[in-house]
């Protein structure tokens, strides 16, 4: 017995413990720390994902589509936002909640935390102008809310308003590393700030002049791009781990898109140099030929313009905010008698502002007066709305979100058509799986919204006709 | 908590010492075995009527004091006939006691490998024997419980495979988030049963068939808690206790020999239409010169009739091609897919070696196993080294020790709808020749595609060879395939000590180790950037074990004590690597080809479990058994301070059949048991960390970093089963009729889930102690040998288990988890569980109806309108499985044959629907009502008919629409038409054979010879999902729930030859 007692007591002492190394459970994989400038350099990899996707083409009708066609006929399909909230908006949030652990050594902390901010705006007035209300003042809570409550497009423009102001008022001098996109230059991140307030500002012309005014003026103020050098661009390299979305998915053959027609009908009867970079000749008979939009029999891609090289290279940028926008705006708002200056100040910076769209996209501009001097280009006070409208549509071609959003509030180009019978979308419709994991937020904003089901017709806050 | 461990073991303890030993001379004796002569140690001698008794010792040595001559002495011992003498005058009894063939699988193999009177046991256990796994030669041992065992749900995967997974759920799906895999054990070593494969591509199929099934003596599955409870964080999902076949102390040197060879053919291939060809349109398209041409941009067969119109074949724009030019005609090879499969082959020797000395015994083992697949370029290489030894040292001093070694090579086809082949089926031309693609390659080197870009409209030339959505499936196999190999070692080394007849103590060390490869290529000439990847897997499970074991009888009662610990320690490593932006060079497969930044990540892991546990059976009177077991488990991969837990149970059984004497019932046995088992979850989930993001190399180099999509928890707590289980088994006439019944509830609480919440959080899913899910269920098996004489035997064996299952609720405000989904065309389907409802409901989009009348609401094209993806199918768990086994004995012949069938449960086919969009299904050119081919124009009757209601006016409607259109929706957007019910019957496996005599051979130095003509998998007796799709084999990779079919391997049908000699 004497020896059992001894064995069993010798097993306990193996086993009767609940002790382990301290860093058992440490993941020696990954880090455990990380610093501010990685983590807004990976929300910053996110940015070409606002621009490259066939699904903003087809909203702003830029480009046909010549294989699955019905992709393009606007389902009433829902569409995913949770990889800008899981994605950059968290990493930009972390940064944003651990401001007193970043590191001086990466730039000035304020800088730091103002690129974060600006980049949050950027996102989140994206994803507001795609679906109307969305989750903000809950969001990017991680375990304290699993459920976050919808901000209304009101309030989220207030918001917003205030992060961009916040953020360019706190910039010092002195740069940040690890900055993808501006290399660290914070001049260039306050003026993309102002111009961010004053896009937005733009935004309300219809639902608030008002405050649109307002805000326009202000971040004219403070001091907007000046350049094509200012320009918010997601430059991709040569290099598959960088490489250009149109690239990838030429690279698998899939010659998928053309130009529309309506893009097509907007800059072939003017001879638009730009036309010559967005698309190449056809293969039969080398003219530009349009794809009707949502075109659904017997495409042959030999007929039509696809997509340009210019386009489609490896390492093509991803143009997101641009100087010509800028001027694009500021001519509207001399129209509009937001800034000073009436059909005079609107005619220079139209002008200036197709000039600066043919630099960015490196158009020949060795006839550009001559384009310029056409009825349909030349500005022209009776119809400057349309005219500005129209001429920002064309500059803003692969930016589809964007160009979509500006028709949504100005109604141009007039040309645009509905496939099938359906017009062009208002909105995109929120993921369905929000309906099970997040379902009484979820029904409040539809209810407030929408008045209980949704679709893509269903107007967001400043589209107000 | 700490207290109450140190005091239930003390209590132990002193329970131990108290027990007195009875020791008064006057009878004394051995006990041996009949069979080999050795002696029986622990055997029981009581003398009837009294309280006294006593048990053999090592050597089988006994000594009783008995009252009188008159006193009867009973000899018992599990396993052995029962034995009694009348004391008389002698001083001295020896007993031979014989094996009880009668009660054959009476002794069962529980938890930790302890042996144990069944009747003692109060849960269900049931055996399958070894020479019932592998007379069919299945590559995948596991595969071969299918049908054997109630409450035991195994899907499997097509032997095209080669070895693929074979999912195991035992008593349904204890897990919301679809997962819990029983624990596998063999010989008492745990061993790891993970899987390499993903939902699609290479099936490298579940780790634990690296067991030979040769070596195999019997399977126990320990099907809930109440069984595997001395498993603890390890035992929620049950445990398969593999006991491999040893040899013998005292026995001579046997030798056998098995060789076998198998011929696998494809079965089951999907119909396909024959009357149109190739294209979109079913009108020609020509070249510049007028010549039509088969429209090789097009992967379906909406084109032309196959008539035999003579026309430029794909073939023809290859200037290096003999028919470079040419017009051939334009007709249907019906069997074009058929003739892609090869008749493959499955060649397996193996030879063992069993023996023993007198204080020794061994067995050695040695397989080969060579595959041949029915893709082409696919094998398997197999083999297996076995040695199990066991020596005694000193007269109570044993060493034993197990040692498996497995070395495996596969070339795996794909699977999966875009992988390898599998397109052929989904998206292909009813009008191309197979047998011309088989020589994939010209001699300049160019690669023989059938789908390319159109010819130039200007020049009538195709330019660009390369293909444009699939390759040819032969470049396919030859060229872009994956190697994989794994070595593979696990075993045991144990030292018990027997300190005195009642008392053992033994200590083991067990290991399971192995390293995977994984290589795959994708050559230039193909439709994506050429590429190379490597990844090598490493895997060390170690455990050190302690058990103390203490048997003892007296008077009426007895006592089965059992103390123990355990450490277990596992080292989990890979490197892999891959390249990116292509290759550097042709036919250069290495990382340094990538032409741009190859990925690479090198990943570590170690966990450890510490635990101790005890158990205590006590009967009485051979009727009365009470268990009761204790298991604490610290787990490593739980947050630091909150990592002890503790998993009792406790079962009881009644032998009623003792109070009521009947000669028709052998054994009435009721049992009820209770009990509590866990399991955790993977290391490094408890605390936060960041991942590393793709590099930015633009003026200088960006590094960065990202916040993961799941959310740790640091509060997380182990999740727990708590299982109730009650049941009778009976025996009747001597054994020959057997029937057990058993009901259970098991109700697994406090879920470990990565729970989906809205991605709005930041996070997209969060790991959480969540959720409740119950499944309660009905086992009964039954065996019978309806005829027994000298020349005929029959036996038969059936049993049928029937689960309900019912998440009960999940996270507060969540209503929902999704197990999985699958998009295709922008469409998708979810696998998802509600609270309220059974596991794993398919949710998709289905057809709108009318609400009052249910018919179809119908667009203004008069085509179907459908829902969003949100419609609720019902879910893909099956009512009823079970199985069907019987064996006829005629003289020398043997016939067996096996059935297993499953009721119930559902699946998606998604090669069934894309079979029908792409037009290569026959009901895509059906012949209407009208009596014409739904691909006939509407004008002359043709369309297939539509009847609903208009969406937009409310009224009948009854209408022809276009084919291709009409499936262009039906057959892409609405999933309800492309759910099958998942019931079968099928005959697995089918042997005779035939035992030669001794006599037959008698101037040969052999044993026994024995041959066999076998079949397996040979075909379904019975099923509702269409031909083709097969039902029973429903694995996707390592998915632990089978919902949906995608490019399925063909069933592969087998028939072979066996040959077993013993000398």
């Amino acid at each position: 017995m004497q020896k059992l007692n001894i064995l069993i007591v010798t097993a306990l002492l193996l086993v009767g413990c609940n002790n382990f190394d301290e860093d058992i459970n440490i993941n020696p994989n990954v880090p455990s720390q990380a610093s501010g400038t990685q983590l807004i350099a990976n929300a910053m990899l996110s940015l070409s994902g606002l621009s490259s996707s066939p699904q903003g083409e087809f909203m702003s009708q830029y480009l046909s589509e010549t294989q699955y066609v019905n992709a393009s006929l606007y389902p009433q399909s829902s569409t995913s936002f949770y990889w800008l909230y899981q994605g950059p908006l968290m990493n930009l949030q972390t940064v944003l909640n651990s401001a007193d652990k970043l590191s001086g050594t990466e730039g000035p902390v304020a800088n730091q935390l103002a690129v974060a901010k600006i980049l949050k705006a950027y996102y989140v007035w994206h994803a507001t102008d795609r679906w109307g209300d969305v989750p903000m003042s809950d969001a990017l809570r991680g375990a304290d809310n699993f459920t976050p409550k919808y901000d209304t497009q009101e309030s989220i423009y207030t918001s917003l308003f205030t992060l961009l102001d916040e953020a360019s008022s706190a910039i010092v001098p002195g740069s940040v590393s690890n900055d993808i996109i501006y290399n660290g230059d914070m001049t260039k991140w306050s003026k993309l700030a102002n111009t961010l307030k004053m896009l937005m500002a733009l935004r309300l012309s219809e639902v608030n002049p008002n405050l649109g005014k307002e805000k326009f003026a202000a971040a004219v103020q403070a001091g907007v791009m000046t350049s094509n050098s200012g320009n918010l661009i997601f430059k991709h390299l040569a290099d598959a781990n960088n490489q250009n979305y149109w690239f990838s998915q030429l690279n698998q053959g899939r010659e998928w898109w053309a130009i529309s027609s309506t893009l097509m009908d907007k800059m072939k009867p003017v001879g638009d140099p730009r036309l010559m970079v967005y698309g190449n000749a056809n293969r039969t008979d080398g003219e530009y030929t349009g794809l009707v939009f949502g075109e659904t029999v017997n495409i042959d891609t030999e007929k039509y313009a696809l997509l340009g090289d210019a386009i489609t290279a490896q390492d093509a940028p991803v143009y997101l905010v641009t100087y010509a926008q800028v001027l694009f705006a500021q001519a509207e708002a001399a129209k509009l008698g937001w800034i000073a200056g009436g059909d005079a100040t609107a005619e220079e910076k139209y002008n200036m502002a197709i000039s600066a769209s043919m630099n960015q996209w490196g158009a020949d501009t060795s006839e550009l007066d001559e384009f310029m001097m056409q009825p349909e280009i030349a500005y022209n006070p009776a119809k400057a709305i349309e005219q500005i409208a129209t001429q920002r549509w064309v500059h803003l071609f692969m930016h589809g979100y964007e160009g979509w959003a500006e028709y949504r509030r100005t109604g141009y180009p007039n040309n645009m058509v509905a496939p099938g019978g359906a017009e062009v979308p208002k909105r995109q419709i929120y993921i369905e799986t929000e309906q099970f994991n997040n379902t009484a937020n979820y029904n409040e904003a539809v209810q407030r919204q929408f008045g209980g089901s949704e679709s893509l017709y269903g107007n967001v806050w400043w589209d107000v006709n | 908590m700490k207290k109450n461990y140190a005091m239930t073991l003390l209590f132990l303890l002193g329970f131990l010492a108290s027990i007195p030993l009875y020791a008064q001379q006057t009878i004394k004796g051995k006990v041996t075995s009949q069979e080999d002569g050795m002696p029986l140690p622990g055997v029981s001698i009581v003398v009837q009527g009294s309280s006294k008794g006593t048990v053999s010792d090592l050597d089988g040595n006994y000594s009783i004091s008995v009252p009188g001559s008159e006193s009867v002495l009973v000899y018992s011992f599990i396993g052995y006939e029962t034995q009694r003498k009348i004391a008389g005058n002698t001083t001295e009894i020896n007993i031979q006691l014989a094996e009880d063939v009668s009660q054959l699988g009476e002794v069962v193999v529980t938890a930790l490998g302890i042996t144990r009177d069944e009747r003692s046991i109060g849960y269900a256990t049931q055996e399958v024997k070894g020479e019932n796994l592998t007379y069919t030669k299945e590559q995948n041992v596991l595969g071969s419980l299918s049908g054997k065992i109630a409450g035991v749900q195994v899907t499997g995967s097509s032997g095209a495979s080669m070895g693929g997974t074979q999912k195991i759920k035992i008593r349904g799906v204890n897990s919301i988030s679809g997962g819990g895999e029983p624990l596998m054990v063999v010989d008492g070593t745990p061993i790891s049963n993970s899987n390499f494969s993903g939902s699609s591509g290479q099936d490298y199929g579940n780790l634990g068939q690296d067991i030979n099934p040769e070596d195999i003596e019997t399977i126990n599955v320990l099907k809930g808690p109440a069984a595997s409870a001395l498993y603890g964080i390890r035992g929620q999902y049950g445990v398969i206790m593999i006991t491999t076949k040893k040899g013998k102390k005292g026995s001579d040197v046997k030798v056998e020999l098995n060789s076998a060879v198998f011929v696998d053919n494809v079965s089951n291939l999907m119909p396909y239409q024959n009357l149109y060809g190739g294209g979109s349109s079913q009108t020609w398209r020509t070249l510049p010169n007028g010549d039509k041409y088969v429209d090789m941009s097009v992967d379906e067969s909406w084109g032309p009739k196959t008539d035999g119109t003579l026309v430029r074949q794909v073939m023809s724009f290859y200037p290096q091609d003999p028919t470079y030019g040419q017009l051939t005609p334009f007709v249907a090879y019906p069997d074009n897919i058929k003739d892609y499969y090869e008749t493959g082959t499955n060649v397996n020797n193996g030879v063992t070696i069993t023996g023993g000395g007198a204080s020794s015994n061994f067995r050695v083992s040695l397989n080969d196993t060579r595959i041949q697949g029915v893709e082409p370029n696919t094998s398997l290489k197999r083999n297996n080294v076995g040695v199990s030894l066991g020596v005694d040292l000193t007269k109570k001093l044993r060493l034993s020790t197990n040692v498996n070694y497995a070395a495996n090579q596969g070339r795996r086809p794909g699977q999966g709808s875009e992988d390898g082949s599998r397109y052929l089926g989904q998206w292909f031309q009813r009008s191309m020749d197979m047998k011309r693609l088989k020589d994939y390659k010209y001699d300049d080197g160019t690669f023989l595609n059938w789908n390319l870009r159109r010819p130039s409209t200007s020049t009538g030339e195709v330019t660009n060879f390369n293909p444009l959505y699939w390759a040819n499936p032969y470049f396919l196999a030859n060229e872009n395939f994956s190697d994989d190999n794994r070595d593979r070692f696990f075993g045991d080394v144990g030292l018990s000590y027997q300190i005195s007849s009642e008392l053992k103590v033994s200590a083991f060390v067990r290991s399971d180790m192995y390293t995977q490869n994984i290589n795959s290529r994708a050559s230039f000439g193909g439709t994506g950037n050429p590429g190379y990847s490597v990844g090598k897997y490493q895997n060390t499970e170690m455990n050190y074990e302690l058990l103390a074991q203490y048997n003892k009888v007296w008077n009426k009662f007895s006592l089965d004590a059992n103390v123990g610990g355990n450490i277990y320690d596992r080292d989990y490593s890979y490197l892999s690597m891959a390249t990116v932006g292509g290759l550097s060079s042709p036919g250069f497969y290495n990382i340094n080809a990538s032409i741009d930044r190859p990925v690479t990540s090198s990943y570590q892991q170690n966990k450890q479990i510490k635990s101790a546990y005890a158990m205590v059976s006590l009967g009485y009177n051979n009727t009365y058994f009470l268990d009761a077991s204790l298991r604490n488990d610290n787990s490593s991969t739980l947050p630091v301070d909150n990592n002890s837990y503790w998993y009792p149970s406790l079962s009881t059984s009644v032998v009623f059949s003792e109070w009521i004497k009947s000669d028709v019932m052998t054994l009435g046995k009721l049992r009820l048991s209770y009990a509590q088992a866990g399991s955790d979850l993977s290391p490094y989930s408890t605390t936060s960390f960041f991942n590393v993001g793709s590099t930015y190399t633009g003026s200088s180099t960006v590094n960065t970093l990202s916040v993961p999509d799941n959310l740790n928890n640091p509060n997380i707590k182990p999740s727990f089963a708590h299982s109730y289980e009650a049941g009778v088994d009976f025996k009747f006439y001597e054994g020959r009729v057997g029937l057990s019944f058993t009901y259970y509830n098991q109700r697994n609480e406090n879920q470990i889930l990565n729970l989906d919440i809205s991605g709005t959080s930041g996070y997209g899913s969060a790991t959480i102690n969540a959720g409740e899910i119950v499944n309660r269920g009905l086992e009964i098996a039954l065996t019978a040998t309806p005829f027994r004489s000298d020349n005929f035997n029959w036996d038969m064996s059936f049993n049928i288990s029937r689960n309900r299952n019912e998440v009960v609720e999940l996270y507060p405000g969540i209503d929902v988890y999704q197990y999985g989904s699958t998009t295709y065309s922008s469409t998708s389907s979810y696998l998802n569980s509600y609270v309220g409802k059974p596991f794993g409901s398919l949710v998709g989009q289905a057809y709108q109806r009318d609400e009052a009348t249910g018919k179809i609401l119908l667009g203004s094209n008069n085509l179907p309108l459908y829902t969003d993806a949100t419609h609720d199918f019902g879910t893909v768990l099956p009512d009823f499985n079970g199985g069907f086994q019987n064996v006829l004995n005629y003289k020398n012949f043997q016939l067996a044959a096996m059935i297993d069938f499953q009721a119930g449960g559902q699946f998606f086919s998604r090669s069934k629907m894309l079979a029908v969009r792409t037009g290569l299904d026959p009901l895509s050119a059906a012949i209407n009502d009208k009596g014409m081919n739904v691909r006939d124009p509407l004008a002359d009757g043709g369309g297939v008919k539509v009847e609903g209601i208009s969406a937009e006016t409310g009224e009948d409607v009854t209408a022809y629409v276009d084919a291709k259109a009409y499936y262009g929706v039906v057959a892409r957007r609405i999933y309800e038409d492309w759910l099958y019910d998942a019931s079968y019957i099928r005959l697995r496996e089918v042997s005779l054979s035939y035992n030669f005599n001794k006599s037959q051979f008698a101037n040969l130095p052999v044993e026994n010879v024995k041959v066999a003509l076998v079949g397996r998998n040979l075909g379904m007796l019975f099923q509702n999902a269409p031909k083709g799709i097969n039902p029973a084999e429903l694995s996707t990779g390592s998915q632990a729930i089978g919902w949906y079919e995608s490019g399925q391997l063909p069933s592969v049908r087998s028939f072979g030859f066996n040959l077993n000699v013993t000398f």
